[in-house]
């Protein structure tokens, strides 16, 4: 975890990329290209310094008060230049490596975050928070979304693992690969993700090769104000499936698990009570 | 009139519609300039490090260049292959010439890295030349038969091609890391971005290129439009004519898919528009079609960046919506046996 010299006389910092970035002054004006740094920004109470966010950044409701720059594929450029920001926050996961390079280009210092692991969220947390120049905020922040994670692990962690088929997308059918956060977020909710082993990030995957390894619990991602998981009528044809006859075929908000913000320990917390039910009366 | 007093009329007329277009793309923006402060920034008059002046001189500028001389190519390369082909509704979008190239680009960023701007920017023309030959090729051998190109085995010809690199893209892209798909996906819908100068001269040189490729034998493509027997009496070496303009095309057709993408039609409704006022004088149309290409792509491109600012939309969609209704017009109304 990076801990670096506070921000109060300017300082330099290294983005998780390695990239070295010179703020001659504490930024206060912040840029975000990613939904969950935006987030991480509320979270540490940093808000007042944020003056520009994407379409994408939907939480928390006030962030919507803030202007966007537009698309996390194609912000317009000039928005961004236009807002005067000390530093934009991007990601190498989401945004183009060439909105990256013109920023630059143009002068504009830019801090790049990714987070793969759940410690990384927890990395991201300290990093944004050294920006913002509220390390004890990020410090309080981290250690509350650790002793959630530690007090799910409690409850779940001498239980059986549940045989967990985790649906990013139905169609074509993508899952959780082992290089996926959510991969992690299932294992620290007490489940075993049936593509936990599978290469990549977020592979597509033959709906046989998961129908042979009999899920127990299908849990289908939600994605941006869609109110039903997509695909569910596809699952539930599957009879035979072990988490069809038990009825155990469920939607999550794909914004908790698959935002490395805060609210990961949200979708943690939420998935335990999916997979074990028993274990939070 | 004489040949020459007619096309610098054209020619002028045009230059003042690219212009006063120009205007409009450089006073409109999701950042919100008044006309002075733009003004001030293109007469250099602003602090450097001022918002007016990033947004004017090194975004708004560099991107209009980059959407004039983008459109003048595709124009050309359509009036080219229109010329080789004596077929109008041949462009590179539906002769498959523009998804061999962006396949012959993804290629180029697979295989190869490095290098600084400018060569990669040379890189993946070439690579992306590769392509467009490769796809023209193939659908010269498809659709040839008997000496001849007929219209509709052509067309078949190029769709097919088109499909076939298309899939062999979507082949290649599937490898990717999924966080540089978005990148690669954004790529293939067409889109303009600024581009920083020397990229932006390689550009014009290669597009440049292609350019004198075609205009250089504008009155023996002329003759080409009488038949390829009343133009070999007429004195042209018609297979050297053909693979030159050809190779012309196609680079101009590569050098945008590298720095833009694939961005379809403008081929096929730049020349036809011009056509209809100006009459089918390749020596006229070629030059013509260069700076209304400009024109065009940059009124497209200011509207996609306009109509959802700060969002963008992509540029190829827009030209897609013009080019498609063009495309059927031109398919029905053409004379049965008439080109």
């Amino acid at each position: 975890m990076l801990l670096g010299p506070g921000l109060a006389s300017g300082a330099t910092l290294m983005d998780v990329r390695g990239a070295t970035i010179a703020l001659a002054v504490p930024p206060t004006r912040i840029v975000s290209l990613v939904p969950s740094v935006t987030e991480l920004v509320f979270a540490l109470g940093g808000e007042a310094r944020l003056v520009g966010i994407t379409d994408y950044c939907d939480f928390p409701p006030a962030a919507r008060r803030k202007p966007s720059v537009g698309g996390m594929v194609a912000p317009s450029l000039e928005a961004i230049v236009a807002l005067r920001p000390d530093v934009v926050v991007a990601t190498d996961s989401g945004n183009r490596q060439e909105t990256v390079d013109q920023l630059r280009r143009l002068g504009i210092a830019v801090y790049l975050v990714r987070a793969d692991r759940f410690a990384d969220v927890l990395d991201v947390a300290m990093r944004i928070g050294q920006l913002l120049g509220r390390e004890p905020a990020a410090v309080a922040l981290t250690a509350r979304l650790q002793a959630r994670v530690d007090a799910v692990a409690r409850a779940v962690g001498r239980r059986p693992r549940p045989r967990v088929l985790y649906v990013v997308w139905p169609e074509p059918l993508i899952v959780p690969g082992r290089d996926a956060i959510v991969t992690e977020l299932i294992q620290l909710a007490g489940g075993a993700s049936i593509t936990a082993a599978e290469p990549g990030d977020y592979p597509r995957f033959s709906i046989e090769a998961a129908v042979v390894r009999a899920p127990e619990v299908i849990v289908l991602a939600r994605h941006g104000t869609d109110s039903v998981p997509l695909g569910r009528d596809l699952w539930n044809a599957l009879t035979e499936l072990p988490a069809v006859k038990t009825g155990r075929v469920h939607g999550v908000d794909g914004g908790l698990l698959h935002r490395y913000g805060p609210r990961v320990v949200d979708g943690i917390e939420h998935l335990a009570r999916l997979l074990h039910p028993e274990a939070f009366p | 009139m004489s040949h020459a007093g007619r096309l610098a009329l054209v020619l002028a007329a045009l230059a003042a519609a690219l212009l006063a277009t120009a205007a409009i793309a450089v006073l409109a923006g999701s950042a919100r300039i008044a006309p002075g402060s733009v003004a001030q920034a293109l007469a250099g008059r602003a602090d450097p490090a001022s918002t007016e002046a990033v947004v004017i001189l090194s975004l708004r500028l560099p991107r209009i260049a980059a959407a004039a001389l983008a459109g003048g190519a595709l124009a050309v390369a359509g009036v080219g292959f229109q010329a080789l082909t004596r077929n109008p509704l041949a462009e590179p979008s539906v002769l498959g010439v523009s998804s061999g190239a962006a396949f012959g680009v993804v290629v180029g960023q697979l295989v190869t890295t490095g290098g600084g701007i400018v060569a990669d920017a040379v890189r993946l023309t070439v690579f992306g030349l590769g392509g467009a030959l490769l796809a023209g090729v193939a659908v010269y051998l498809i659709a040839a038969i008997g000496g001849g190109l007929p219209v509709h085995t052509l067309l078949l010809a190029g769709v097919i091609v088109g499909i076939f690199f298309a899939s062999a893209t979507t082949v290649l892209t599937s490898l990717l890391d999924i966080n540089r798909l978005g990148g690669i996906v954004h790529w293939l819908l067409g889109n303009i971005s600024p581009i920083a100068p020397a990229p932006l001269g390689v550009f014009a040189l290669l597009a440049g290129l292609g350019f004198a490729l075609i205009v250089g034998r504008a009155r023996q493509l002329n003759l080409l439009a009488l038949g390829e027997e009343a133009a070999v009496q007429l004195g042209v070496a018609a297979e050297r004519l053909k693979l030159r303009i050809f190779v012309g095309a196609a680079l101009l057709t590569a050098s945008v898919v590298a720095f833009a993408g694939p961005i379809g039609f403008v081929g096929l409704v730049v020349p036809h528009a011009l056509r209809l006022v100006l009459g089918p004088d390749n020596r006229v149309l070629a030059p013509a079609a260069l700076v209304a290409g400009g024109a065009f792509l940059l009124a497209a491109d200011t509207l996609a960046r306009t109509v959802v600012a700060p969002a963008e939309l992509s540029v190829g969609v827009i030209t897609s919506f013009c080019g498609a209704p063009v495309f059927v017009y031109l398919l029905r109304a053409r004379p049965r046996g008439g080109l």
